[in-house]
């Protein structure tokens, strides 16, 4: 989906939302540098990024989800924390513990891997649900309680966790419940055979990503979320949301929630700036709802899927 | 039918939707039903709009169909039917309890007269006809409308058709109304299964358009060269011109025609004693369109009462000479001898049993009243109660104009024969003489005196009887024939052209007198005419060489007057048999230019004839006729299509947002078109990408997409837009393509 109507817009340089779509197009031509090919899942974690939502990867081992993560965190240059979840980790491993100074006679919060602006969760299905759900709470309330203390997560806070499925058998598949705050669910996919042989020619010596450099700060960052959130849904477009969502609900078990619904709007919101629109779309939002919605939805039988079920939504409900 | 905006989508399905519950088979079909049942009410209300005031018999209706649709929720079939027979059955039988007739002992005579009803003898020669109606109109109404709240369509038709069916063999249902009850039967049959097995907008449609199929061929085949040769008027009568058909053949019912023609055969010779109007029937029921006798003929019981007062014998006898279905005789006949053909009608005319034939002959006396002109002025008005009942009728529907009218040409008279003398001069002097006449719709009396400026001798009757009765004064409308040309001592020879209708006027002590309002002069002219064209000394030697004579003796004016009272009744001369009753079978030349009675009404010749207004029923035709042409237009789609072209050329500005959006919808409209409508899923980025359309396309879709998903909102982003479809359109439609 190209826009080429940038320049009819007639928009000033400095607009704020024009600079949130310069930067989230630079940040993901950094990112390209690293990463070959999964040019509309760079995009997709971006707009994330601007929506202010959290991604899942969920894929085979060894396609690059976490190098993607990683360039993703370093093209910026807020702090960026890598967690490894496995069957044994704490709940206090991520969030921090609280630990007695000898000196002050007092207790001193030592902040786990989850304060920082870009964290990792590798794996987040190895560890166990109470495990998942202290990630889980700081991504909600954008902030973590440690023995009754409550420690507010460093702003902007973004989650890219990754999901394996294969070795299904050792793993806690996390509730609808907790799928439901992550923004994006995204298959990376193997790349292509020219992608592919591009990505290996570029790994041999150095590896791309020990060179990748910030290209934006965590300040810019803040300013293009907020203008982000300026980008104009006109009626039409929330109806359309609203139709959307009604449809998933009457074909399914389970539909998409309202948290779902203002997901896709803000998702949608991004993708629009990223276009370098002020406004959104019907395009827009159809583009994020194929990664918005799915893993919100639960089907009765296991012939359909998520995806089927927002295919079928995004045939019949007319766009006006 | 669906609007062209997008936002009317949804309103289009409403429309759509509200115009199927009220087009329901349902309903369409109850319609129907009623048309049918209103056919035959039509007709009954016809009749009692003759003999007088039609209330009654609308509350009769009217409970009828209330009580139908209450018992319809409640009863079952059963005992609705049930119902239905007896009152069927109770009508007919307080009818005939009140005619005092007994049931069992004249089965025989009531099972001919039925026979006769259904051979197309009208209802209206029934005896108490408003009482009958009354008595038998709730069953048929009852049922049919019971039958058809209950969706039993097929038994509504039968019910109601049945009803129909007898009016139309009495000949009491005009053609118009009949074709309205076939188009009810067939709706309620056709919508009745529609209801019944489901249907949709289409199959009702179809069937609206085989309705209008079905009255515009009818209406049509007739005027289709080498089509039916007797062809359906819908509007006026026509058709038969020779009224001997229906006059003289004694038919109970006489219609007044129109353009009519002279015959110059002879039907008859007479040798009598005295110069008389040989009269052959009178009718004592008007309808406003015509003439009906009521009651049937007896057999001639061997001798007849004569008038009460002083009267003057006349015997005639009377030689046959051509085919005759009558049996003409000075009034009052007393005694018929020399044949055993003789009836007798209620109204104590005579008649034969069969048609006498050239050659045939036989012998009347008649004992004609003979009071002299202050006799009848004193008669007074004490009238016998049957007579009055008898000869005081008229329609309820007669306009009061009439009766206005008379009460001025009356005004200062002070007794019946006065006013009679009056009305009979104010017609003689008023109307001109002619046998060209359109036959106007409505109420021939009223029609003649207001409307027309000539006529001939049915018109001036028919309007001075109704004149009479509006004055209370008892009159009847006779036929038969002028005394025709005297060739010899007492002998008088009749042709057809000697036909006439006159009047007869009751008087107290006296009888019926007779009364001529058709003026003298033009009718002997017309008469004589016809005679010289048919070069009628040739044919007969009975008319020998009498014309001149006959021409120049106007003879005084004829009997009930006594010679020593000058009378002022100096009009009648009996020489002057006018047209109007002729026969088929003569050599006849048709008179042509017909006169428009619209324009020789009233305001001189200037004025241009107005269109006559349709009736009720031809309204309702032309209904079915809009109504089918409006379902095959929907059907096939051309009201869709003209709408379309239009909508598509031609945008109204509203505000800029309501523009803009009207103008992608006419892209949308010409890409659909043009490659294929945009999928209901699909967006506009999307659609206009996968079309691989044009730039002018793409720049319209700018404008649509900023005024609505951006809100950006401006007068001239509206003219951008609506110039870029204009453009759009027009090259690719042309400006009239479609």
């Amino acid at each position: 989906m190209t826009d080429a109507d940038t320049s009819s817009a007639g928009r000033r340089a400095d607009d704020p939302v024009e600079e949130a779509g310069a930067l989230a197009r630079r940040v993901a031509a950094n990112v390209e540098e690293v990463i070959v090919g999964h040019h509309d899942q760079i995009e997709h974690i971006l707009t994330a990024l601007l929506g202010r939502g959290h991604v899942l990867l969920e894929d085979v081992p060894g396609v690059g989800k976490t190098m993607l993560a990683r360039s993703v965190a370093a093209s910026f240059d807020g702090s960026f924390k890598r967690v490894q979840f496995t069957p044994d980790l704490l709940p206090s491993d991520i969030t921090g513990v609280n630990v007695f100074n000898q000196k002050t006679q007092e207790f001193d919060f030592r902040p786990g891997p989850v304060f920082a602006n870009v964290v990792l969760g590798d794996e987040i299905n190895r560890a166990p649900p109470k495990t998942q759900s202290a990630l889980l709470e700081a991504m909600e309330e954008t902030q973590v309680t440690v023995d009754g203390e409550t420690y507010e997560m460093p702003a902007p806070f973004t989650v890219i966790a990754t999901q394996n499925t294969v070795e299904r058998d050792r793993t806690y598949e996390l509730p609808m419940a907790e799928l439901d705050r992550f923004m994006k669910k995204l298959h990376l996919g193997y790349p292509g055979q020219d992608d592919e042989a591009a990505m290996l020619d570029r790994v041999v010596g150095n590896h791309p990503i020990e060179d990748l450099s910030a290209v934006a700060t965590l300040d810019d960052l803040r300013d293009a979320r907020q203008a982000v959130a300026t980008v104009t849904v006109e009626e039409a477009v929330r109806e359309y949301v609203t139709r959307l969502a009604g449809y998933t609900r009457e074909h399914a078990q389970l539909g998409v929630s309202p948290r779902g619904s203002i997901a896709l709007l803000r998702a949608a919101q991004a993708r629009a700036a990223l276009s370098g629109r002020s406004y959104v779309v019907p395009d827009d939002i159809q583009t994020e709802a194929w990664v918005v919605m799915p893993h919100r939805i639960q089907t009765a039988t296991a012939e359909t899927t998520g995806v089927d079920v927002v295919s079928g939504a995004l045939e019949t409900v007319p766009v006006e | 039918m669906s609007t062209g905006t997008g936002s009317g989508a949804s309103h289009a399905s409403e429309t759509e939707t509200d115009a199927g519950s009220r087009f329901s088979p349902r309903r369409l079909a109850l319609v129907s039903a009623g048309t049918l049942v209103f056919s035959f009410v039509a007709a009954l209300y016809q009749i009692i709009d003759v003999v007088g005031d039609p209330t009654t018999f609308v509350v009769v209706v009217g409970g009828s169909l209330f009580l139908a649709t209450a018992l319809s929720r409640v009863l079952r079939a059963r005992t609705a039917f049930t119902i239905g027979v007896v009152l069927l059955v109770g009508g007919i039988w307080s009818y005939a309890s009140a005619l005092g007739v007994d049931v069992f002992a004249m089965q025989d005579s009531i099972i001919n007269d039925v026979m006769s009803l259904l051979t197309g003898l009208s209802v209206l020669r029934l005896e108490m006809i408003e009482l009958w109606v009354v008595s038998v109109t709730p069953a048929p109404v009852f049922l049919t409308w019971y039958l058809a709240m209950r969706s039993r369509y097929v038994a509504t038709v039968v019910a109601g058709g049945a009803t129909l069916t007898f009016f139309v063999l009495t000949g009491d249902v005009g053609t118009t109304v009949a074709l309205l009850g076939v188009l009810g039967a067939a709706g309620t049959i056709g919508f009745g299964r529609l209801d019944r097995f489901g249907g949709d907008h289409s199959a009702t449609d179809v069937l609206a358009v085989v309705l209008a199929v079905m009255v515009v061929l009818t209406l049509t085949v007739s005027v289709v060269p080498g089509g039916t040769s007797q062809p359906f008027q819908l509007l006026g009568a026509g058709g038969d011109r020779t009224m001997e058909a229906s006059l003289i053949n004694n038919d109970q019912r006489l219609t007044v025609q129109g353009s009519i023609e002279l015959s110059p055969e002879v039907r008859f010779t007479v040798e009598s004693d005295e110069r008389a109007y040989w009269r052959v029937g009178a009718y004592n029921r008007y309808t406003g369109d015509g003439w009906v006798r009521s009651g049937s003929a007896q057999e001639y019981p061997g001798q007849l009462p004569g008038p009460p007062g002083r009267t003057e014998t006349i015997d005639q006898r009377v030689v046959v000479e051509s085919r005759l279905n009558a049996m003409p005789a000075a009034w009052r006949p007393v005694s018929v001898s020399d044949t055993d053909n003789a009836m007798v009608s209620r109204l104590a005319g005579l008649q034969p049993a069969r048609p006498f034939t050239a050659g045939d002959s036989y012998r009347v006396t008649s004992r004609q009243p003979d009071a002299t002109v202050a006799e009848l002025q004193e008669a007074g008005e004490d009238y016998p109660d049957d007579i009055e009942d008898r000869y005081t009728q008229l329609p309820a529907s007669t306009p009061d104009r009439v009766e206005d009218r008379t009460d001025r040409v009356t005004d200062g008279a002070d007794n019946p024969y006065e006013t009679a003398t009056r009305i009979e001069q104010h017609l003689e002097e008023g109307k001109a003489y002619s046998l060209d006449v359109e036959r106007p719709d409505g109420n021939i009396a009223d029609s003649f005196l207001f409307e027309m400026e000539q006529g001939y001798c049915t018109y001036y009757a028919t309007t001075m009887v109704t004149m009479l009765r509006t004055q209370d004064i008892p009159a009847r409308f006779v036929t038969g024939y002028t005394p025709g040309e005297e060739t010899g001592d007492g002998e008088y020879v009749v042709r057809g052209l000697d036909s006439h209708a006159w009047v007869e006027v009751y008087f107290p002590e006296t009888g019926w007198v007779k009364f001529d309002p058709t003026p003298a002069g033009p009718r002997s002219e017309a008469e004589q005419s016809r005679l010289e064209d048919a070069g009628v000394s040739d044919t007969d030697v009975d008319t020998g060489d009498d014309d001149e004579e006959e021409t120049e003796t106007p003879t005084d004016t004829p009997d009930p007057l006594t010679d020593d009272t000058p009378t002022t009744r100096s009009a009648t001369d009996p020489r002057d048999g006018p047209g109007g009753i002729t026969a088929t079978d003569t050599v006849t030349e048709e008179t042509t230019a017909p006169s428009r009675t619209a324009n020789a009404s009233g305001g001189g010749s200037g004025g241009l004839p107005l269109p006559e207004l349709p009736s009720g029923e031809q309204l309702a035709l032309g209904a079915v006729v809009l109504v089918g042409l409006a379902a095959g237009i929907r059907r096939t789609g051309a009201a869709e299509r003209a709408y379309r072209a239009v909508w598509l050329r031609w945008q109204p500005r509203r505000d800029p947002a309501s523009d803009v959006e009207r103008a992608f919808e006419r892209l949308e409209y010409v890409l659909a078109r043009e490659h294929r409508p945009r999928r209901p899923g699909e967006t506009p980025r999307q659609y206009l990408d996968s079309i691989d359309a044009d730039e002018r396309a793409r720049a319209l879709y700018d404008r649509y997409e900023r005024v609505r998903y951006a809100g950006e909102v401006s007068e001239q982003v509206a003219e951008d837009a609506v110039g870029l479809a204009d453009r759009i359109v027009s090259d690719r439609t042309g400006r009239f393509g479609s």
